[in-house]
């Protein structure tokens, strides 16, 4: 804090601190920072604490759901790997100048918007699978990928559009062509806007995969109701369940903030 | 300065923006070699027109050749001529995510397959010569505009360009800094350089051009030497212009 402002109504009793006028809060302050710290601390001691103090059901549960979490780890990993193509082809789709390819974009992303992603789910299960056979883990990575490719397409789309049009125009004067412009001087910059908001996908899509253990695919979610309805333990199951996916989800973010701040200082130096 | 040989041959040149003309049947050669300043008032096209030679604008009619290549025939690489046509953007357009030394040396590894070590040692002779050599590991951020629009120029020269476009080099300076960016100009004019140049500084536009392009509202009202220009406009326009500004 290099200036304080006092405002002093009845004096020596008032003092309005407003620090020094930066109204965002930098990364770097540790107020935003102890709230993971603090979140995963909890996290952890619950998790401990349940295992310590009462290993008869948590140990057991814990001792469950691993293959579980196996599973929820390879769906989410897949899908972000999978729905990072497709968000990158459909963003750049979206700014295509070719009409059409154009038209195919917008229409993927306005019809995968607006259908639910548990409907989409069932669609390619079910309906698809009358046709073709469509493995579980494939059937779970493809709906979740095929919905969040659309909504990170539009993130792509807003990243490169948010690159000034100076840097297009200095990178083709130098003669490099549209495709090394993109790849050279576009992407990598948008890539710094796009990654908070793609880092929010990411831990959204994590948790969403839950919706796959509708399907027969045994994720987290899955494993915890095979223990339930065998033990009739709801309460205890899915306690457990959620501590450990904030676990993960803490973890992820953890990851992507890391990341974000790599990038940044690259940059800002 | 008239050649019948020109690198640069602009003919009969419109260009429109929806209804209105940006250009209007705009002719203009330009020697190798030769020092051509554009002036005039804002929006009287002169950037639009510099824009038309490296074909970041497309225009409406006419035909431009540059360095014997017809920008409008579609068997002609537009990326191959603009390999030999270096420009200088007013907001310099430097890359953020590079350093310095990598804003010079991305396009002749990229386009020209030249090697790291040869690319690294050729930016830094030019880095060298606009003056700016301590800063090669630095990222633009961290630059002075001057210093910016000094690497900027580096970068363009970089592609060893047979022509170099100007666009306000100096318009979004500091004024303490447009002295800095105006020397490295000067000395490559120096260095014989084809250059064409819109500008706002008539000191320079005296000291270093061959002729003076005069344009408002998209026309070439009025082409002469510094020393016709400045003491004896012609143009009753051109004469009021200059009444304003000088």
């Amino acid at each position: 804090m290099t200036k304080q402002c006092k405002t002093s109504v009845d004096p020596g009793h008032v003092v309005i601190d407003v620090g020094d006028g930066a109204a965002i809060p930098k990364p770097s302050d540790k107020g935003l920072v102890s709230a993971w710290r603090l979140s995963f601390a909890g996290a952890l001691i619950v998790l401990a604490c349940l295992l310590y103090f009462k290993p008869d059901p948590y140990l057991r549960i814990f001792k469950f759901v691993p293959d579980g979490i196996l599973v929820t780890f390879q769906v989410t990993v897949y899908s972000i790997a999978l729905a990072l193509v497709f968000g990158l082809i459909t963003g750049l789709g979206r700014i295509s100048r070719n009409k059409y390819v154009n038209l195919v974009a917008s229409t993927y992303v306005e019809i995968v918007r607006g259908v639910p992603l548990l409907v989409q789910l069932f669609y390619i299960y079910y309906a698809l699978g009358r046709l073709v056979h469509v493995p579980d883990l494939l059937a779970a990575v493809l709906s979740m990928s095929v919905c969040y490719g659309a909504y990170m397409g539009e993130v792509f789309r807003a990243g490169i559009t948010a690159v000034p049009v100076g840097q297009t125009e200095a990178a083709r004067s130098l003669g490099f062509n549209r495709t090394q412009t993109m790849y050279h001087v576009i992407l990598p910059q948008a890539w710094r806007t796009i990654l908070p908001p793609v880092g929010n996908e990411f831990i959204a899509l994590l948790k969403d995969t839950s919706l796959v253990s509708i399907l027969g695919v045994a994720d987290l979610l899955r494993r915890g109701r095979e223990y339930a309805s065998e033990s009739f333990q709801y309460f205890e199951t899915f306690t457990m369940v959620a501590v450990i996916y904030l676990i993960i989800t803490l973890i992820l973010s953890k990851l992507v903030s890391i990341m974000e701040e790599r990038l940044s200082h690259h940059v800002k130096r | 300065m008239s050649n019948d040989n020109p690198i640069i041959r602009i003919t009969d040149v419109s260009k429109y923006f929806d209804q209105v003309a940006a250009l209007q049947s705009v002719s203009l050669d330009v020697a190798a070699g030769e020092k051509v300043v554009i002036i005039g008032p804002s929006g009287s096209g002169k950037s639009t027109l510099l824009r038309t030679i490296n074909r970041l604008e497309d225009i409406s009619r006419g035909k431009i050749v540059v360095d014997g290549f017809d920008l409008d025939d579609a068997t002609v690489d537009i990326n191959k001529v603009r390999m030999e046509v270096g420009m200088v953007f007013q907001s310099f357009n430097l890359f953020p995510h590079k350093t310095v030394l990598q804003n010079v040396t991305l396009a002749p590894i990229k386009l020209k397959g030249m090697t790291k070590a040869d690319a690294d040692a050729m930016a830094q002779k030019l880095l060298d010569k606009v003056g700016i050599l301590e800063k090669a590991d630095v990222f633009p951020a961290k630059l002075s505009g001057g210093q910016q629009q000094r690497v900027a120029i580096a970068r363009a020269l970089a592609m060893n360009p047979k022509i170099m476009l100007f666009d306000e080099p100096t318009s979004a300076l500091d004024p303490e800094m447009i002295g800095e960016v105006l020397d490295v100009m000067v000395r490559l004019a120096r260095e014989g350089m084809t250059m064409v140049c819109v500008t706002h500084e008539m000191g320079f536009a005296r000291e270093v051009a061959d002729r003076i392009v005069f344009m408002d509202e998209g026309q070439i009202l009025e082409v002469a030497t510094p020393a016709e220009f400045f003491v004896s406009p012609k143009h009753p326009r051109t004469q009021k212009f200059l009444e304003q500004i000088l």
